[in-house]
């Protein structure tokens, strides 16, 4: 049977708008996909916006030092990637970059422990401020992948906001999802299958990128973006590039084989490292 | 090692590298044991049956609570019964599969509770028969698709004397339990109650389906009640399985009308249809009117369920008194208290931690631009003395709820009804209370299909 090229699919959630393409689907089919992915779109954002009163982050926000508290299994994982995130960039990426720290506390002290084995989450700080911004778009998108593993979709592109895109398998006879980067006249199409990338710059939110590691606003004025192997890991690595220095940007992406990098300049031309060097040539 | 940065990409995992406990050596130092938040003593030995959506959810929220072991976990379709069982292992429960919910109750035999979240027209033969094989039980809301279900439940927890805790989770809920003990009763900052208004407009959704290779082949779905997988994905919708949108987002803020006021309608009037979608039996969008009669007199209340469109505000309940409104919601967004201009100041009340004002949003100060002094009053500004200053009329107070929900949404519930087993504490919705709101629900379907006004006895609501 034929089916349409694609069929796409929108949502609002996370204060953006999720988006789904399906392809080498029934309509019908690729439709009640996408409602179980919304439903579990909506799930996350109760479990992980720091904005819902009850989620786990807006919980572990209320934490006085010390205390402890049981999270779900989402948030446990989101913020494992985290943590795995800020450590692999010294800090360029930090959930917890706005979190209070005690003159007393060295600079590198995580501000927040996380036991897998209880789901326990305890803050070490009398303030501790967490916000998955920059990674809970990339990381839904994930989960959201994994819900069309279940329903044994597997040509479909995802993206969060425009600023997250998660290639799966290509439509047939396609050799990858077209991915644009950059502005006209340096803008660079990629063809992307099973990987994520994900952008950062001023445009949308204006001056809102901060360096955790200076607690300044981040030099950088030009867009940014990385590819990884999965979109939770791509949000948060787009933004710890946009604080990077561009050495840091080619010396992380040069030790991380499966990463890369795009950095505009103040030209707009596109300097790549990494991965993604390969993928534009 | 692999980590986050480098596993091999397949298929199956490439995009979910996160959830290997394995690839997080590199996050060591954000790993430490927590504090012991779990009591070894007063462990209970539950089990769920329904392991839907409603289940997982509550599922989750009785993670968080200490002590809760789950024991086994029952669901007609393997998909959502698999769910359910990885969720648990991950948090070092071992719960028994089961599909059928009489083999669970016969083999399981150290429950302490069993939690129900099947469709509503299980809810009596599921809880009848935990109760009577000696479980106290959690169960869904809506009670029953039938009065006479409904009855039933009450009827099997009265005569085993095991407690029976109905989901009406709002009745548990920290910011609506201070609305009615502190605002309402203690301060009577709403003065008498003479209306009640309240919705739930939802955007239009579409029909669950099932992913390939998953349906329940329908001899097994006709054995257990369900004609085929699209009305067993999507029971909310037919009348053989439930109530419709009146039961499932109305019977939550009905209930709440009928707790606040202390008081059953005595009469009910309602008009609704299939308007818009075509695969469903149930009403898409009903409105109903009803009369309380309460000690200060007869309060008239409206309720509105529309699930073709989010426009209008959301989902509320709205108590509007002479002296001041309250308007509350699961959702702090749509919260506020109001003040009429004739009710004395609540300056007292702030002190004493009853309302607060609100810091942001809807009634909070302006913000002071830079070039502003403080305390200068503006062009406009109130009269004074002797002069009339006329301009449109004034918005009414708006004030805050002081309370927080620091747990997930049905959390409270379920502890309240952990607590009730533990320690005695009174059900916060206990099956007699639940069975008047199930009884309401029921007649707002019975007025719209008969087309006429509804009056009511006291008696219609005692089971």
């Amino acid at each position: 049977m034929k089916f349409p090229e694609f069929a796409e699919f929108q949502h609002e959630a996370m204060a953006t708008r999720f988006a789904l393409i399906i392809a080498d689907q029934s309509p019908d089919y690729a439709r009640q996909a996408a409602t179980a992915c919304f439903r579990e779109l909506e799930r996350l954002e109760s479990e992980l916006s720091r904005y819902v009163e009850s989620s786990d982050i807006a919980r572990a926000n209320r934490l006085n030092l010390g205390e402890t508290i049981v999270i779900g299994e989402d948030a446990l994982h989101c913020l494992l990637l985290a943590a795995d995130a800020s450590l692999a960039t010294d800090r360029a990426f930090d959930a917890a970059y706005a979190s209070e720290r005690s003159p007393a506390q060295p600079a590198d002290a995580p501000l927040f422990t996380l036991d897998p084995l209880t789901h326990t989450l305890t803050s070490h700080t009398a303030r501790l401020h967490l916000d998955l911004g920059a990674i809970g778009k990339g990381y839904a998108l994930d989960r959201l992948a994994a819900v069309l593993t279940d329903w044994a979709i597997t040509r479909a592109c995802l993206h969060g906001g425009g600023s997250s895109v998660l290639a799966l398998d290509p439509p047939t006879g396609q050799s990858g999802w077209p991915i644009s980067i950059g502005e006209d006249p340096h803008q660079r199409i990629l063809l992307l299958t099973r990987c994520a990338l994900s952008g950062s710059g001023l445009a949308v939110q204006g001056e809102h990128l901060v360096d955790p590691r200076a607690q300044t606003t981040a030099q950088r004025r030009e867009r940014t973006w990385a590819l990884a192997p999965g979109a939770g890991l791509s949000d948060a690595l787009s933004t710890a590039f946009f604080v990077f220095s561009d050495a840091e940007v080619a010396a992380f992406c040069a030790t991380h084989p499966h990463v890369g990098a795009a950095l505009a300049g103040a030209d707009g031309k596109l300097m790549t490292h990494g991965a993604l060097t390969a993928r534009l040539d | 090692m692999p980590d986050s940065f480098s596993s091999p990409v397949t298929r199956r995992d490439f995009l979910s590298t996160s959830a290997k406990l394995g690839a997080f050596i590199a996050a060591a130092p954000y790993i430490a044991r927590g504090a012991e938040v779990v009591a070894k003593s007063d462990q209970l030995n539950v089990a769920l049956i329904g392991c839907g959506e409603q289940g997982r959810i509550l599922t989750n929220a009785a993670l968080k609570i200490p002590g809760i072991r789950f024991k086994a976990v029952v669901d007609i379709w393997g998909y959502n019964r698999t769910y359910a069982e990885r969720l648990l292992k991950k948090f070092g429960h071992d719960p028994k599969p089961y599909e059928d919910y009489r083999q669970m109750l016969a083999e399981v035999t150290d429950l302490d509770a069993v939690i129900i979240a099947t469709p509503d027209f299980k809810h009596a033969e599921h809880t009848v028969a935990a109760l009577k094989a000696g479980k106290h039980v959690y169960c869904e809301k809506l009670m029953s698709n039938t009065v006479e279900g409904a009855r039933s439940m009450v009827l099997a927890a009265r005569e085993t004397k095991k407690l029976l805790q109905i989901g009406h989770q709002r009745r548990s809920n920290p910011r609506y339990r201070h609305a009615k003990d502190r605002i309402h009763l203690e301060g009577r900052l709403l003065g008498r109650i003479t209306n009640i208004a309240g919705q739930w407009h939802r955007a239009v959704t579409d029909d669950f389906g099932f992913p390939n290779g998953q349906g329940i082949p329908e001899a097994k779905l006709n054995q257990y009640g369900f004609a085929n997988m699209h009305e067993f994905r999507n029971w909310r919708w037919f009348k053989r399985y439930a109530g419709g949108p009146m039961s499932d987002l109305g019977a939550h803020q009905i209930d709440v009308y009928n707790w606040m006021l202390g008081s059953n309608p005595t009469m009910c009037i309602a008009s609704g249809g299939v308007d818009y979608y075509k695969t469903h039996e149930w009403y898409d969008n009903a409105i109903a009117i009803f009369e309380f009669p309460t000690k200060e007199g007869t309060v008239r209340a409206t309720y509105e369920v529309l699930t073709t469109t989010s426009a209008g505000g959301g989902y509320h309940e709205y108590f509007m008194g002479d002296e001041g409104a309250l308007k509350i919601s699961e959702n702090p967004k749509y919260t506020k208290l109001y003040r009429e201009a004739r009710a004395p100041e609540w300056d007292k009340w702030v002190t004493k931690g009853i309302v607060a004002s609100p810091t942001s949003g809807e009634g909070a100060p302006a913000p002071v631009k830079p070039w502003e002094k403080v305390g200068v009053k503006k062009l406009g500004g109130p009269s004074k003395a002797g002069t009339v200053d006329v301009r449109e009329t004034a918005a009414l107070s708006a004030w805050d709820i002081p309370v927080t929900l620091d747990k997930a949404i049905h959390q409270p519930h379920l502890e309240n009804f952990f607590d009730a087993i533990r320690l005695g504490t009174p059900l916060n919705c206990p099956g007699e209370s639940a069975f008047a709101t199930a009884v309401t629900i029921l007649k707002i379907n019975e007025s719209i299909a008969a087309g006429k006004k509804l009056t009511f006895a006291p008696t219609d609501f005692v089971a």
